[in-house]
């Protein structure tokens, strides 16, 4: 017993020893910078990933000191490191809701802490405006209406669609489809037949696409609607295994403008994505400079987004950094 | 499961091994029964209801339809759920399944694509198909001696073990791959999960013989009779002189194996590794397949053919659910409805009420 | 499982077995504390701020509803099963409670009613299907797991925010501690609750059955407890739990959303396993439950604190920091009488 008792406290002594070394490090930094606390959704796409990074370089560049905390798509998780940035005295927050609702709380005790938020890609539905100071991100209603009016010209009103659903409940499938729906119902002669989540995952995409390809309805499907380019990748896959040429037979559209989604387009198997640009670091921490100076910004900042087919695709994917 | 603690075998002394076998092959008769019934019925529903399911045609040299789809899809599940069974056979649990999938694809698809920002950038051997898959396996044997010297040597309860590295194993992929999703061109490891031979897919085809190899290895060698002493009663096997600890740790490493091979298959399928996505929550589906198969969670007896039926009723499930175009909201609720009526039909108890149900209409 | 099997996680039951219920078998839970302490100390040291009554106070307020759902499940496993419900019922009724009082102007605590009731109810059907039909409660809870994401999701697949003024109201009450410091609702929920269950399950009747029928179903049964009514009520009370959960979720966030808590089993089941509760069944108690969810919370709160971690390490080092601690603890642990 003695002797757990002496590694224990040896191991304990080990902790507390590398701490001292990382605490030393951290003050190498010297002066006093901003501090911000920055919780993401996740880091669950590439397009989630190049936004961490693009929000982690821009801090580096400033010297301002960022509290990166990853809540692994929990909403619970989020509220957590919001309300330890709190805790932390933070001079600014960046939040990136996982969900619309549900942060009205924590909101309200950052405000009352003193502290400016910045939401950044989705909005947080809050009842009282002044509980953020801004807002910057897509719109993913206006995305799902982008991908539909690309297709109303591109099939002139005629189509038999398949919809690959991103995962049920999450803010871009819901806004997605609707902004895609609220296009589609003004042509008679646009239906979907087939609508199924393919989780925003590629291995999925193809599993769904497959079996959407096996279906009664599906031999006549001549249109395909992803609500990411993952899922349209996979279910490119699924679509060649079939005997189809995808971009041909099938006419895909899908979005966010990942650098895959690009080179599929060079190869004219995807014929559109809508993108949704994740590189948005710079704009961030100019709003964040701003809220914590206490000047006046906009409530609202759109991210100026592209949309691309395949005939653009190939000047614009070298220059695609994600 | 067993019934109450009094009816737990307790283990035979070796003379009596003969008679035991026999007992054991009926019993495994009957844990395969109900789940084909399942399987059967499943498919029955589909034969009368779904327009175009049992059609397979040719096409290009290949089998191509929706029975197909179910082997081919099912393939990583029935692998994870072999080695799961014979964890829980063990009495153990493995939920690092789909973390050391997601970690084989990482490093194989790294090894592959050689991205600049990923560690195993400097490692190059992206010619050579075997050194990949080697290397790509032996992480997951790694990740299966980790469990196994967890639960086998540190004596810790499985369930956290294994959530050790259900959490940290996917960071760790994450890490191989730099929270990025490598995409590669590799045709002959593509062919390990979108490949045809003799024109079926082939990822089926490996998976049958993988099954062929471990029923062989369990149920030809005494590590069968020693896992299912091991679960049974430990405290009878370690009196009985069996090494329950290297018992357990050979199990932990078949399912990490088992799981890094569905990795790779699942990876090679999309040609991608989409580390935050594979095998994601598939550690669920393995333990459904297992116990469908009439593995008793709590250890002891357990069915690898039973497992293997288990998994094909997964699969064909859910291609049922996406044949059918139902929403993915109901998808869950009948997915709810088809697991309680499976154990509902291996339970013997509710059998029994059936029966005399029926038996007091006849009156 | 569903019998008190000993041969699951064996070695474990069978050694506890041996050692009976005596002063010693406390000794685990307080070393879990020893733990507990050596982290928090090791973390408040490291991190400025961290030693505040606030960043404490939020340990308990931020993790209420996974402790609240975990005590239900303590109960389950000390009885020797498990529920893997737990998670999509609070997303069930965290949506349901939304949506009835915003969209169908049912009264607040009408819907909070409904929901507890449908809770205890779900838990009443499993824990009958468990004991009556002799079904593994792994699987019988994956199956009510399905069903309470599938029945949110049906009964909303849009997260809905709460704006019924009662309801914001309870929402945004605290209990001030003095400085800044203020203890929120759900957290009074959470303490309420933990000492209702300690007191319960160690001094009352129906506690002991709960430890007599894990520890050994069929001399439970052969002493004349009530075995079935433990059982099914184990399983109630845990769906009682979980939708209490799923209300401090909504009192939490003033929202509801079908996906919340998804994945929560696992962590419960972790936090659960952690403070020190056989999953075989019969040994542990809710304040080691407790201890374990303030373990969990700590190592979030600590990489928050730390922020400077990537996703993947993140992941790491709470993979890294469970195992240390895990190893930790048995290190404490006596010396085995009988190895």
């Amino acid at each position: 017993m003695i002797k757990r008792l002496a590694i224990t406290a040896l191991l304990f002594a080990g902790l507390l020893a590398g701490c001292d070394k990382t605490s030393e490090s951290k003050q190498e930094g010297g002066k006093k910078s901003l501090v911000v606390g920055f919780a993401q959704v996740g880091a669950e796409s590439a397009w989630r990933t190049a936004n961490s990074k693009s929000i982690k370089d821009e801090a580096a560049k400033r010297g301002i000191e960022l509290k990166f905390v990853d809540a692994q798509q929990k909403q619970e998780n989020q509220i957590k490191a919001v309300r330890s940035f709190i805790a932390q005295k933070v001079d600014a927050i960046v939040l990136a809701p996982v969900v619309e609702t549900g942060f009205e709380p924590v909101l309200r005790e950052a405000k009352q802490a003193g502290i400016p938020v910045v939401l950044s890609d989705r909005r947080a539905d809050v009842t009282d405006d002044s509980l953020y100071a801004t807002f910057i991100g897509a719109d993913f209603i206006e995305e799902g209406r982008r991908a539909a009016k690309f297709l109303v010209v591109k099939t002139g009103g005629k189509a038999t669609i398949a919809e690959l659903q991103g995962t049920p409940g999450s803010a871009p499938a819901n806004d997605r489809k609707k902004g895609f729906e609220e296009i589609i119902k003004d042509h008679p002669d646009m239906k979907v037949v087939l609508s199924q989540t393919g989780d925003f995952t590629r291995a999925k995409g193809k599993e769904v696409m497959e079996a959407f390809l096996k279906s009664p309805e599906g031999k006549n499907i001549n249109v395909l609607f992803a609500h990411n380019d993952d899922m349209a990748l996979g279910a490119i896959q699924a679509i060649e295994a079939a005997g189809l040429k995808p971009g041909k037979d099938i006419i895909i559209v899908s979005i966010d403008g990942v650098k895959a989604a690009f080179e599929a387009m060079a190869e004219g198997k995807l014929n559109c994505t809508v993108e949704c640009n994740p590189l948005i670091g710079p704009q961030v921490f100019d709003l964040v400079e701003k809220a914590v100076a206490k000047q006046a910004v906009p409530k609202r900042i759109d991210v100026q987004e592209g949309i691309y087919t395949e005939e653009q695709a190939k000047e614009a994917l070298p220059t695609r950094q994600y | 499961m067993n019934a109450v603690g009094g009816t737990i075998p307790v283990l035979d002394p070796p003379a009596a091994k003969a008679p035991r076998a026999k007992v054991r092959a009926s019993g495994a008769m009957a844990t395969v029964l109900y789940p084909t019934i399942a399987l059967a019925l499943l498919l029955l529903f589909n034969l009368l209801f779904t327009a175009g399911f049992f059609h397979v045609e040719v096409r290009d040299g290949r089998l191509f339809g929706s029975l197909i789809d179910i082997l081919n899809r099912g393939t990583p599940v029935l692998l994870l759920s072999l080695g799961m069974t014979l964890v829980i056979a063990t009495g153990g649990i493995d939920l690092s399944v789909g973390a050391v999938m997601a970690l084989a694809g990482a490093v194989a698809a790294c090894l592959i694509a050689r991205p600049e920002d990923s560690p195993l950038h400097v490692f190059n051997v992206s010619h050579s198909l075997p050194l990949i898959l080697i290397i790509a396996l032996s992480v997951a044997l790694l990740a299966g001696l980790f469990n196994g010297i967890l639960v086998a040597t540190f004596k810790l309860q499985p369930i956290v073990a294994t959530l050790i590295l259900m959490v940290a194993g996917r960071g760790a992929a994450q890490l191989v791959t730099n929270g990025q999703i490598p995409t590669f061109q590799h045709p002959s490891f593509e062919f390990l999960g979108s490949g045809f031979l003799f024109g079926l897919p082939f990822p089926l085809i490996l998976a049958v013989l993988i099954f062929l190899v471990i029923l062989g290895f369990v149920r030809g060698s005494a590590l069968g009779l020693l896992i299912e002493a091991v679960g049974n009663n430990p405290v009878a096997a370690r009196l009985a002189g069996v090494q329950a600890s290297g018992v357990k740790l050979v199990c932990y490493v078949i399912s990490a194996l088992l799981a890094g091979v569905a990795g790779l298959i699942a990876t090679a399928d999309i040609k991608a590794a989409d580390v935050n996505n594979t095998g994601l929550y598939l550690e669920l589906d393995a333990i459904l397949a297992a116990a469908i198969g009439g593995t008793s969670l709590a250890g002891g007896r357990f069915s690898l053919v039973g497992a293997a039926v288990g998994a094909l009723v997964i699969q064909t499930l859910t291609t049922t659910i996406l044949a059918r175009g139902i929403a993915p909201e109901l998808t869950l609720v009948i997915k709810a409805a088809v697991v309680v009526a499976l154990c509902l039909l291996q339970s013997s108890k509710f059998r029994e009420l059936l029966v005399r149900i029926a038996i007091r209409r006849r009156a | 499982m569903s019998a008190a099997n000993p041969a699951a996680f064996g070695w474990w039951s069978a050694r506890n077995r041996l050692r009976g219920v005596s002063s010693r078998s406390h000794f685990p839970l307080l070393m879990t504390c020893v733990v507990f302490l050596l982290i928090y100390i090791a973390a408040c040291l490291r991190y400025r701020g961290f030693f505040s009554l606030q960043v404490a106070v939020n340990l308990i307020g931020d993790n209420a509803f996974l402790g609240i759902a975990a005590i239900g499940l303590t109960l389950v496993i000390l009885c020797g099963g498990i529920d893997l419900s737990v998670g999509a019922v609070i997303g069930c009724t965290s949506i349901f409670v939304a949506t009835m009082t915003e969209h169908r102007g049912w009264s607040p605590a009408l819907a909070v009613g409904v929901a507890l009731a449908a809770g205890t109810a779900l838990g009443v059907v499993q824990g009958m299907l468990i004991h009556f039909f002799e079904l593994p409660p792994f699987l019988v809870t994956l199956g009510g797991l399905f069903l309470c994401r599938g029945l949110g999701l049906l009964i909303s697949r849009e997260s809905v925010a709460i704006l019924n003024p009662l309801y914001v109201k309870l929402s945004s009450w605290s209990l001030p501690l003095g400085g800044h410091a203020t203890f929120p609702l759900v957290g009074v929920l959470f303490v309420a609750l933990l000492c209702i269950v300690s007191y319960v399950a160690a001094f009352r009747p129906i506690g002991r059955y709960v430890y007599a029928v894990g520890g050994n179903e069929q001399s439970a049964l052969l002493m004349g407890l009530p075995v079935a009514r433990t059982k099914i009520g184990v399983y109630a009370f845990a769906g009682f739990c979980s939708a209490l959960a799923g209300i401090a979720v909504t009192l939490y966030t003033s929202s509801g959303n079908a996906l919340t808590g998804s994945g929560l089993e696992l962590d419960a089941i972790a936090a659960v396993v952690v403070g020190g509760t056989l999953l075989s069944g019969g040994v542990g108690g809710p304040i080691g439950t407790l201890v374990g969810v303030l373990i969990f919370g700590v190592i979030q709160s600590a990489i928050a604190f730390e922020g400077t971690l990537s996703s993947w390490w993140a992941r790491i080092a709470i993979g890294i920091l469970l195992l240390g601690f895990i190893l930790l603890q048995k290190l404490l642990q006596p010396e085995r009488t009988n190895p």
